[in-house]
């Protein structure tokens, strides 16, 4: 980098090399390791997506064919679960902002910091090992369902045994953010004056620490019933499926929210800043994390509506679920009403948050639907559940993403991206993301069922719209990361806070100094988001 | 939040030693509850499904014990307490959601 | 590129503190890994109160009682080391850790035989007296073997914690001001307790 005219060195330029990477204490460096991974992961998810997509433009196998298709979609599944969207974005922008919107230099545990990054790597590898030993991928859906996950001759033990070490590397994130929330914030800094992704990370943190390890363990015992063979949850040999598939969501489902609460932190961190105003509702969007992460423990059954559980803990699953909405509505509300009567500038961020909401609350909402008993038992498996969770999650959670990206390159790298461009690519992935996965909402109340490579003939034409929108998606992704990485190397140099942001990590150079801050970090009166030039400063 | 704060003040100087005493009276009790156990058991028989409950129970007075004196949970910030109560009751849930489904299928 | 400047709240300090509450919320992990055991020790066995009887009568409830002696002992034994470094008795508290190890040793070596006659009687899943079981006695000893294996990994892994932790303090890096290492091997050593209260009873005295 050629930022010799700056003081300190950045954290980029400290040090140069290899292994003052893949070695390096510092949370910065750890955040872009885990951004490059990730990102690369994502892309591989995504050309597996496309292939389906691909494949399920006519019906019939003329592309890939039922065996292989199977394992594509698990490959799928479980990258983009547990190697991209898990630890997206809390390792990604958590590790690299979290310690300096605290006004810190580093996470508690710096070296644990590193070990999580090591052993996703180590658990990604296990799990692309799948592609080259034993035999063939596990064909069996990322959520590993017994009997078939144990019955089943393709490589599953060692696609577990990839979810258990990756398990372990998202509980050492979760637990070095809560220390590092609880013991490290600036001087001053109570927990109701952090940033409110701060609060959304410690919300997710907790989930990460204790629902993370339910799973860990049950995919061991898949693991031992491949091995032994002793009816743990076979029922041919006695066992019962439904205790595996209640172990499964008990994790699976808080992840959920691992997944979608850091998205809306960022949401929380964009809209302020965009709309130089303070946030409506500080603390309704920060209590509301931590009552989505504690309602969402409680919800798992909705999963399992039609697997044979019980009426009366069905009943009680689904009224739970409803109460899921309560505090998400909270939180979209109080976005919307910090936005009303902001001074709005429309950047690329921000357009990705609106994005965000609006996809999140289709999502959402069809959600709702799922949750309800009677609907469920028409739309489970079906294309609607798969649309639903894409809303959530890529609509959701990868918006966010990519938001936060646009958000924070100027400070990660000190420049700035073609405006222009990223507003252009946006407006790409936008339209095509609504039209790949709207027809699938569609498609499932028609009853066209998921997992499946082929389909009747009445689901071509809705198919079809989705297999382009499918194309338009990808060549927006394209021409984003193209323009990202164009910005990394061409982008011309920005100021300290071309936002005009107050959080901390906007009083600090970019990009930062390898210890954060060179003096110590002032905090803003009255709260994180006292914009001093709000138009209307009351709320 | 109260709680969260204080953990953060730097406050290091009080420290809690506890006593060999207390140590050893912690490990005579939990002997005691031990045999106690071992005893209802073996020798008491005809409890039916009240042995489980009774063991269960004896158990989780042991384990009080132990997270209250020997690891030091009784002289702690409140917080501790507070997150090892949460961590039970979450896990408490699970049982007893499983038990709902299991017992009304 | 010397930098002067530190913050007071740096992540590089040493910090008890922070260093307690980390191995706490482990702890949490811990505690829930075996509560999915549990669960699934509990499902299985309101299915197979019967079965699960029958096949506890094959363990040795003398055998399980000297190990909750000998592991509680041993609790004891490190909380004492605690205090003793605290009161600046480093020396006491390594012969109590020394303890300690043993009593780890001796619980292994009264598993090692347990396991080993479960295993010559051929218990272990899929040997021929085994396989003979019904359902709900294999799922017992699945279980039994699964969690004390288990378990037992964690006493090994505990052990190892407090020889690092001996070595440290021979070498003074742990001591009267500075010995949250040991306070977290404590810790780590009485959940190891902990888990084993709750084995015990669920495997040993289920009569």
């Amino acid at each position: 980098m050629t930022d010799s005219s700056m003081s300190q060195p950045s954290y980029l330029n400290i040090k140069k090399g290899l292994f003052s990477w893949i070695f390096t204490l510092d949370h910065k460096r750890i955040g872009l390791l885990y951004l490059y991974s990730v990102g690369a992961f994502f892309l591989v998810g995504a050309a597996l997506g496309v292939l389906m997509r691909l494949e399920l433009l006519n019906p019939g196998g003329d592309l890939i064919e039922a065996q292989t298709y199977n394992q594509v979609f698990t490959l799928h599944g479980v990258i983009m679960i547990f190697l991209f969207i898990i630890p997206s974005i809390p390792a990604v922008f958590g590790n690299f902002f979290l310690p300096i919107m605290l006004g810190t230099d580093d996470v508690a545990f710096p070296r644990l910091n590193l070990m999580s990054w090591w052993l996703y790597v180590i658990g990604a590898l296990f799990a692309l090992s799948t592609l080259v030993f034993g035999d063939g991928p596990a064909d069996t859906g990322w959520t590993f369902y017994a009997p078939y996950s144990v019955k089943t001759g393709t490589n599953v033990s060692m696609s577990v045994l990839a979810a258990f070490i990756l398990g372990f590397s998202s509980i050492l994130t979760g637990l070095n953010f809560i220390v590092t929330i609880h013991r490290l914030r600036a001087p001053g800094m109570g927990f109701n004056q952090m940033p409110l992704f701060s609060w959304a990370l410690y919300a997710t943190s907790w989930i990460q620490l204790l629902a993370t390890p339910i799973i860990g363990i049950t995919l061991l015992m898949i693991v031992a019933e491949r091995m032994l063979g002793i009816g743990l949850f076979d029922p041919s040999i006695g066992g019962d499926p439904i205790l595996y598939q209640h172990l499964f969501w008990i994790y699976s489902h808080p992840a959920v929210y691992i997944m979608a609460l850091p998205a809306m932190g960022i949401v929380s961190e964009i809209i302020p800043t965009f709309a130089q105003r303070t946030i409506f509702g500080y603390k309704a969007i920060a209590y509301s994390s931590m009552a989505i992460a504690f309602v969402g423990y409680f919800v798992w059954g909705h999963h399992m509506f039609t697997s044979g559980m019980s009426g009366p803990a069905a009943y009680i699953f689904s009224i739970l679920t409803f109460f899921v909405a309560i505090p998400t509505s909270i939180k979209v509300f109080n976005w919307l009403a910090t936005m009303y009567k902001g001074s709005i500038s429309i950047e690329v961020p921000l357009l990705y948050a609106v994005g965000f909401i609006f996809n999140f609350l289709i999502g959402g909402l069809t959600g709702l639907v799922n949750g309800a008993l009677a609907a469920d038992v028409h739309l489970h498996d079906t294309y609607f559940v798969v649309g639903h969770f894409h809303y959530v999650m890529f609509g959701g959670t990868g918006f966010a993403f990519f938001g936060a990206l646009h958000y924070w390159f100027p400070k990660i790298w000190g420049k700035m991206y073609n405006k222009l461009v990223a507003n252009v690519a946006f407006a790409i992935i936008f339209i095509g993301f609504n039209t790949l996965y709207f027809p699938m909402l569609i498609l499932g109340i028609m009853g066209m069922p998921r997992r499946y490579y082929d389909y009747l003939p009445e689901f071509h034409s809705l198919n079809q719209i989705s297999t382009y929108g499918s194309w338009i998606l990808v060549s927006g992704l394209l021409l984003m990361i193209y323009n990202l990485i164009r910005g990394y190397f061409n982008g011309t140099k920005t100021t300290d806070n071309p936002w005009n942001g107050i959080t901390l990590e906007w009083q600090t150079k970019s990009p930062p100094p390898l210890h954060n801050f060179d003096k110590a970090p002032e905090l803003v009166k009255g709260g994180p988001y006292n914009y001093p030039n709000a138009i209307d400063g009351s709320h | 939040m109260s709680d969260n704060t204080k953990l953060v003040n730097h406050n290091d100087n009080e420290i809690h030693i506890t006593s060999y005493v207390e140590h050893f009276g912690t490990w005579i009790s939990l002997i005691l509850l031990t045999f106690m156990t071992v005893f209802i058991s073996v020798f008491g028989a005809d409890l039916n499904t009240l042995t489980v409950a009774t063991a269960l129970f004896i158990a989780s007075i042991k384990a009080l014990v132990v997270a209250y004196y020997f690891m030091h949970l009784k002289y702690d910030p409140k917080i501790y307490r507070v997150m090892i109560i949460v961590v039970m009751a979450l896990f408490l849930f699970f049982l007893l959601m499983l038990v709902v489904d299991y017992l009304t299928r | 590129m010397e930098h002067s400047f530190v913050l007071p709240n740096s992540g590089h300090n040493y910090d008890a503190k922070a260093s307690k509450l980390g191995m706490w919320l482990f702890l949490y992990t811990e505690l829930l890994l075996f509560g999915g055991l549990f669960i699934v020790y509990m499902v299985y066995r309101s299915l197979n109160p019967d079965a699960f009887l029958i096949a506890s009568f094959n363990l040795n409830v003398w055998m399980g009682t000297i190990n909750t002696v000998v592991l509680l002992t041993s609790s004891m034994t490190i909380a004492m080391s605690i205090t003793a470094v605290q009161l600046g008795n480093s020396k006491l508290s390594l012969q109590l850790l020394l303890l300690t190890v043993l009593a780890a040793v001796v619980f292994l070596v009264i598993k090692y035989f347990e396991w080993g006659a479960k295993i010559e009687h051929g218990l272990w899943p899929g040997m021929d007296h085994f396989i003979s079981l019904s359902h709900g006695e294999q799922l017992y000893f699945f279980l039994y073997f699964f969690m004390t294996g288990l378990h037992g990994l964690h006493v090994i892994v505990g052990m190892i914690f407090i020889i690092v932790v001996m070595n440290k303090i021979k070498k003074g890096s742990i001591n009267k001001d500075k010995n949250q290492l040991l306070e977290n091997s404590g810790l780590y050593w009485h959940l190891v307790d902990l888990i084993w209260i709750y084995l015990f009873p669920l495997f040993y005295l289920i009569h």
